[in-house]
């Protein structure tokens, strides 16, 4: 079983909205469990279609959220690059789940932009791209708890969740492909 | 820049080829018209662009076994084109330029002649270039610890890794030309086809700008802090503008820019003023590495790939992207869309953004063309024979849109530019009012006003005449914003660095003046990336609403 960690950071961890347990594998990796309320917010997809935040989120697949923009020249590479190889790794089961990377730079990633962002990580057509208003992307940064005031502040945070109602997992840090792959087949394995 | 057949070392290869090479690059900033500093090719263009000397894309992997090469694992990514880190979110990148990674421990920046950066990590031993290689080869610190996550592993043979070595030890760290131990040298460019008025407001208020910058570090003076015999700590430096007023044919600008910046080097160039033709300053810039920030260019030339050159907006580029999306999303169908414009003026550049948006999309664009100095009136004639299932653009100043009183509304798809017309100042004639949608690039007048108003008491208080309330506003912003940065900068008075500080600077900016937001990044070179579709909403006066939210064509 996973250590509890410290209070303090349990605290730091802690969102909002939600009741999380927060346990540490790593130095610097970090996951919690976490309740959230999805704002009902239009984003626009990378195809250009106007969707509803929660109908996305709540298609009925697990789904994996992250949130990036595609100027950003350290981490999101590095995150991104990860959800290609978790994608790569799970081979046919990679269809099952809905991997969302929301923009938190949405003026300047245009459906474009993020069109061809997707392609140099090799997105399957399950994993898809979301851009919006400014106001509607804060409102998803600042209900899933990864608002940090600016863009060049932001922190990797990777979000799982098996079935819609159910808890997410929050994975902070530069978590690994093959944890990745861990962590979501321990979670649909979860009651 | 790898050249084929072989690999350049700082002391060999033709001098042409190396002076192309110089120019494409970007690298000489120092010295202008001075010789050029030999340049390692090898290691610069494995730091910026991830390609090795055969041109092959550099290979290198995580921790976890993610494999990643070329321009994405070039070493600009992270630590940036000055050498000098970045930080982003709780990660810090530390500087690679050479005096960091060779600093002994125990030793302060200063004693050794380095400024002060806050990314630096003064806790390693020395590396040599041994213990470099391996950092770079296997993540393992010069004090045998792990490096981040975020660093690759990278793998080159060992003539590969002296030239990288070897360029990072060349990456300066000192001040850049126009930085004296008391004077911090800045320039302005005004192109010959300016508008006057506009010229004489926006160097109303940088005059004044310097004058107080400099009257305010003298009443706060601190005793200089000499903290080394190499080195003085956070001297209040007198900032000095130069005047850079071009004249001539725009094919002689360059030529003059280069002779003015030989003549007294500068640290950058703040704001400035065009006509019509920014090309030849643009050029200079990214050419000489000169930051050249926020001018005042209604149709800026550049791209997001650039480096050194960095605008508020497109200005008309950006809102003829926003009416090729309204022409696009029309609800009535249009037969044609006819656009008129001056010969000459930006309305013609505006004009062709506009053209192969629509053309590409498949309608029929006609362009009215009125001579640069015909009378108004040609108006009549260029608008003849526009019908009401026509779109008409006009991309035009204000003189021509007064002239508009006399011609007959002949179709109620009308659609101007606000940036050319005046925003809500356009002496649009009442009929027109009516059918008339704008463009218009700035926040709305009722959201800007108390981001503009501190602009405005400003001059009001310092008696400087409004002739030219964006430009002014814009050009206040402008210094403003250097002013900040150099705050953020300290002691490090690297050109590249200055740029690298703007783009993080720009995302805390509260004080945003004519635009809702402003932020860049790398890969981001205009601040602000939308506008409003507006329409008059009264047939007088300046009150304007509307039509929809903030777009980001």
């Amino acid at each position: 079983m996973r250590p509890r960690i410290p209070g303090w950071l349990g605290a730091a961890l802690t969102c909002a909205t939600g009741v999380l347990l927060a346990v540490a594998t790593a130095a610097s990796v970090s996951r919690a469990t976490a309740s959230y309320e999805t704002p009902a917010v239009m984003l626009v997809r990378a195809d250009g279609k106007s969707v509803s935040l929660p109908q996305e989120l709540d298609d009925g697949r697990p789904v994996l959220l992250n949130f990036i923009f595609t100027t950003c020249s350290s981490i999101c590479p590095l995150t991104s690059r990860t959800l290609e190889e978790f994608q790569h790794k799970l081979g046919p089961e990679a269809a099952r789940i809905h991997l969302m990377s929301i923009s938190i730079d949405p003026e300047q990633d245009t459906p474009a932009r993020l069109s061809e962002y997707a392609r140099k990580f090799h997105a399957g057509p399950e994993w898809q791209y979301y851009t919006g208003t400014l106001a509607a992307s804060l409102a998803a940064q600042r209900a899933f708890d990864v608002y940090r005031g600016e863009k060049m502040s932001h922190t990797p945070v990777t979000l799982l969740r098996s079935t819609p109602g159910k808890p997410w997992l929050r994975i902070e840090g530069f978590v690994t492909p093959d944890e990745l792959v861990d962590d979501y087949q321990k979670l649909l394995a979860s009651p | 820049m790898t050249r084929p057949g072989g690999r350049a070392t700082p002391t060999s290869g033709p001098a042409v080829a190396r002076a192309a090479v110089i120019a494409l690059s970007g690298l000489l900033g120092a010295g202008a018209l001075a010789a050029p500093p030999p340049q390692p090719l090898v290691g610069e263009t494995l730091y910026r662009r991830g390609l090795l000397p055969s041109a092959e894309p550099v290979q290198a992997t995580r921790e976890a076994g993610a494999t990643l090469k070329g321009a994405d694992a070039a070493c600009v990514n992270c630590h940036r084109r000055s050498g000098l880190g970045s930080s982003e979110g709780r990660i810090t990148i530390p500087p690679i330029a050479g005096p960091y990674l060779f600093i002994a421990r125990g030793k302060s920046l200063e004693q050794q002649g380095v400024p002060f950066v806050d990314t630096e990590r003064v806790n390693h031993e020395a590396y040599t270039d041994e213990s470099l290689a391996r950092a770079i080869r296997e993540g393992i610190g010069a004090n045998g610890k792990t490096l981040n996550y975020l660093m690759p592993r990278y793998q080159m043979d060992d003539a590969t890794m002296a030239e990288l070595i070897g360029y990072l030890k060349g990456i300066k760290v000192s001040p850049s030309p126009g930085v004296s131990t008391s004077v911090l040298h800045f320039a302005t460019i005004i192109t010959p086809d300016a508008d006057p008025v506009k010229r004489r407001g926006m160097l109303d208020v940088m005059n004044q700008y310097f004058v107080d910058k400099n009257n305010a570090a003298a009443r706060t003076k601190a005793p200089t802090l000499y903290s080394s015999h190499t080195m003085m700590f956070r001297v209040e430096r007198r900032w000095q503008l130069h005047v850079w007023e071009l004249s001539g044919e725009p094919a002689t600008w360059e030529a003059q820019l280069r002779k003015y910046l030989a003549s007294q080097p500068v640290f950058a160039v703040i704001s400035g003023l065009g006509g019509s033709n920014w090309e030849p300053v643009y050029r200079f810039c990214e050419a000489q590495a000169l930051p050249c920030l926020f001018p005042n260019v209604e149709a800026p030339v550049g791209h997001d790939s650039d480096f050194y050159s960095v605008y508020f907006s497109r200005g008309v580029l950006l809102e003829a992207q926003l009416l090729a999306r309204e022409l696009a999303q029309a609800r009535e169908p249009i037969r044609r869309v006819v656009q008129v414009f001056r010969a000459g003026d930006v309305g013609e550049q505006a004009a062709r953004t506009l053209q192969a948006a629509r053309t590409d999309a498949g309608q029929q664009v006609v362009n009215r063309v009125l001579k640069a100095h015909a009378a108004s009136k040609d108006l009549h004639a260029a608008l003849r024979e526009v019908g009401p299932t026509d779109a008409l653009v006009l991309w035009l100043r204000p003189q021509d849109l007064k002239a508009l009183a006399t011609v007959p509304v002949t179709t109620s798809r009308v659609w101007m530019s606000g940036e050319m017309g005046g925003l809500e100042q356009a002496p649009l004639p009442a009929g027109w009012r009516e059918v008339t949608r704008m463009a218009y690039p700035v926040d709305l007048p009722g959201r800007r006003v108390v981001r503009v108003d501190y602009a405005l008491s400003w001059f009001r208080i310092r008696k400087i005449p409004l002739v030219a309330q964006q430009v002014q506003a814009d050009t206040y912003l402008a210094c403003g914003l250097v002013s900040e940065t150099l705050n953020h900068i300290v002691d490090a008075f690297v050109r590249d660095y200055l740029i690298e500080r703007v783009e993080m600077a720009l995302d805390h900016r509260v004080l945003t003046g004519y635009y809702p937001r402003l932020t860049l990044a790398p890969g981001q070179r205009f601040a602000s990336k939308g506008g409003y579709i507006v329409r008059f909403s009264d047939p007088q006066g300046t009150k304007v609403a509307p039509l929809g939210d903030w777009i980001t064509p």
